[in-house]
């Protein structure tokens, strides 16, 4: 996605009252980190699941919250999705690099990234694939959700290869 | 001294404050001996007490916050005390109950008699503190009252044979009566 979008896609999120941006980054997002460190609003921890668990005690603290990871970081994250984020019902926002999405892209990627969608699926985590036409709605679906309590995936498409 | 020991005079001399206690045993004793509305009982997610401790911490800096965690949740999870020690919540008190083993799971060893986590929380810029009788234990909670965190209590527990009950609140309503007390 364009630097522009992600940029775009950090400042919505922030003005509708998304209050902690919390996770390990990946260069797929890089311009929506990048703009983050510019708003002072970002956590940088040294995994996911620590991410995870921070962002649920803001969330229980009624400030909202957004984790961001590579995909290969959601895959270490699966348990504490359903014995933490689940099981308590603690709503945020995962933001999700798809690695693996083009067919060229670096070995490690191939395997996670060809499974991410059935595991999102088997983890019945709802989540919405965003694009340069669709950010701003599927933005508003996400905000929408946390607002009722639930969590929620946004996922960030791989779509160049370095 | 045995961890339901130790959750019990720290518990009790808390009063109200909050405590988010590790999954297992320790939160099994806690509910047992004191079970409170502030209190955040954790079922899985092993290892995250201290994370989710850090969340808490950021987002009410006038409220003082207690971790009760183990030595095998914190081995686990040490990049949590680095980030901890890097953000420096002084409203932070971990406390670590130390039987170098994974009792809950049928006493298997840790290896905490080998890697000490008071020397590796100290050089994580948390203010340390160690206790292996109740006395020391004592002296310690009147002494931090004052102190700024991130605080460390290595407390040095020996292995027992009572076996708390698990905790049979409904996780969604242990974290809204925790919500309601915190906020």
């Amino acid at each position: 996605m364009k630097a522009i979008i992600q940029k775009k896609v950090f400042n919505y999120l922030l003005k509708n009252d998304v209050k902690n941006f919390i996770g390990v980054p990946d260069s797929t997002m890089k311009h929506f980190i990048d703009e983050g460190f510019k708003k002072n609003k970002i956590l940088i921890t040294t995994k996911e699941e620590e991410a995870i668990g921070i962002a649920a005690g803001m969330s229980m603290s009624r400030s909202n919250s957004l984790v961001f990871m590579q995909n290969a970081g959601f895959a270490n994250s699966i348990s504490t999705i359903t014995s933490l984020v689940q099981l308590y019902e603690i709503p945020m926002i995962f933001l999700i690099g798809w690695r693996g999405f083009l067919k060229n892209d670096a070995p490690e990627h191939a395997k996670i990234g060809k499974i991410q969608p059935k595991l999102l699926q088997a983890l019945s985590l709802q989540y919405k694939v965003l694009n340069e036409k669709n950010w701003k709605t599927s933005s508003d679906w996400a905000l929408k959700l946390i607002k009722r309590g639930k969590p929620c995936a946004l996922i960030l498409i791989r779509d160049f290869i370095d | 001294m045995i961890r339901k020991e130790a959750i019990g005079i720290i518990s009790k001399k808390i009063g109200n404050q909050s405590i988010v206690a590790a999954n297992g045993f320790i939160s099994r004793d806690l509910f047992e001996i004191n079970d409170k509305n502030s209190n955040f009982y954790m079922i899985g997610s092993m290892g995250l007490a201290s994370s989710i401790g850090l969340g808490l911490t950021l987002k009410n800096p006038k409220k003082r916050f207690f971790i009760f965690d183990g030595d095998g949740n914190v081995l686990m999870n040490l990049g949590s005390l680095a980030t901890i020690g890097a953000m420096e919540p002084k409203n932070l008190v971990h406390v670590v109950f130390d039987n170098s083993s994974h009792e809950s799971t049928g006493g298997q060893p840790t290896i905490s008699k080998k890697i000490d986590i008071y020397s590796v929380a100290k050089t994580l810029k948390y203010k340390t503190y160690k206790a292996t009788t109740k006395n020391e234990l004592e002296n310690i909670l009147r002494k931090i009252k004052k102190i700024k965190g991130p605080i460390l209590i290595l407390i040095k527990i020996s292995k027992s044979n009572k076996k708390s009950p698990r905790v049979n609140i409904d996780p969604i309503k242990i974290k809204t009566r925790f919500m309601k007390a915190i906020n």
